[in-house]
């Protein structure tokens, strides 16, 4: 997780079922850009941000100790992808899908709304979020830049 | 000696681990190269347990366009085997078996990836086939399954597989040496921390 306010990109390369959450505080041009990777923390400590319930959480916090506030913050996501078709292993198989319903779970729970999203399908994203404008770019191998 | 997370490790048991990656390396590299009619070697393997960040930087850039075939292992011993092939590694077995070579990793046609996807699949049954007559183990394999994606995007599936039980990534890698030209490619066993223990256990036990 990383935070920064008004000028610098943060990045988070190649994710793959993993989810890139962008939260942005227009206002005061807090940015946050989370990397989680697994849909709940179930009872484990160890690292909170790997984890999509914990990480949200631990996420707004630290915003918050910046003076950001919540119902300004707007939410992006990225990646969820599904990196391996086939996989005989359920778990293995739909951990995309289950990253995104759990942050979006989390998000609503918090009054977030995740106005726009790049999510599923089956390739890697890499995601960058420009503090200046809360802009967020994703960039994907041979297809063209998208902007949410 | 109980291993509850894979830095628990020590050197005896790297050693072990990397003995059976170099039996099941050698075997691999054996079956390969009666497949592609040329002298195929893997390199001794190395036994790394890396962080997700150390170990895409251990194998390349995050960024890194590359192809994966990756197999699930089931029953006395389960975790995953992932081998991943770069550009140079790809052209020179389509070479091998007659293919035109291809410009860009992401140009991989249907035929393409299904030669690519065979010998994935050839090198890391061979590799288990070793493994399991030598520890007297039963192993099923998967379905070997394809993509070509990012490198760091590879990584988290294994990553996410163990994510419940450890920030870090055991790997046993080998490099292959095609014909006497070296490419670019890694083979990944990735045991769970249950099946290592279990492996090391029969191990020890079997050979006395």
């Amino acid at each position: 997780m990383q935070i920064i306010r008004r000028e610098g990109t943060l990045i988070t390369y190649a994710l793959g079922s993993c989810i890139g959450i962008s939260l942005y505080d227009p206002q005061i041009k807090l940015a946050a850009l989370i990397h989680i990777m697994l849909p709940e923390a179930a009872g484990q400590a160890g690292n909170v941000f790997k984890f999509a319930d914990t990480g949200i959480q631990e996420t707004l916090r630290k915003m918050a100790v910046f003076g950001g506030v919540k119902s300004r913050y707007i939410c992006k996501i990225a990646g969820g992808a599904k990196m391996f078709e086939n996989l005989s292993r359920s778990s293995l198989g739909n951990i995309g899908e289950r990253n995104v319903h759990s942050v979006e779970a989390a998000m609503q729970a918090e009054k977030i709304r995740i106005v726009r999203k790049d999510v599923g399908a089956n390739y890697a994203r890499t995601m960058l979020l420009d503090a200046a404008d809360g802009k967020v770019r994703i960039r994907t191998a041979g297809r063209p830049e998208i902007i949410l | 000696m109980k291993i509850t997370r894979y830095e628990d490790m020590d050197d005896m048991a790297k050693d072990m681990m990397r003995e059976i990656g170099s039996i099941g390396t050698g075997n691999a590299a054996t079956a390969l190269s009666s497949l592609l009619g040329t002298e195929v070697k893997m390199t001794v393997p190395n036994v790394e347990i890396l962080g997700y960040n150390e170990a895409v930087d251990y194998l390349g850039h995050a960024e890194d366009m590359v192809s994966g075939v990756l197999v699930e292992m089931a029953g006395d011993l389960s975790g995953m085997m992932l081998f991943v092939m770069k550009l140079d590694f790809v052209n020179e077995v389509l070479g091998r078996v007659g293919m035109e070579p291809i410009k860009n990793i992401m140009w991989v046609q249907e035929m393409e990836s299904s030669a690519v996807t065979e010998v994935g699949n050839i090198i890391i049954s061979n590799y288990i086939l070793s493994l399991s007559k030598l520890a007297d183990m039963k192993i099923s394999l998967s379905v070997p399954s394809f993509t070509v994606n990012m490198l760091g995007g590879i990584l988290t599936v294994p990553m996410a597989e163990f994510g419940y039980e450890s920030d870090k990534l055991m790997m046993i890698t080998g490099k292959c040496i095609i014909g006497g030209k070296r490419v670019e490619s890694n083979l990944l066993m990735l045991p769970d921390i249950s099946s290592l223990n279990y492996l090391m256990d029969r191990l020890v036990t079997s050979n006395g």
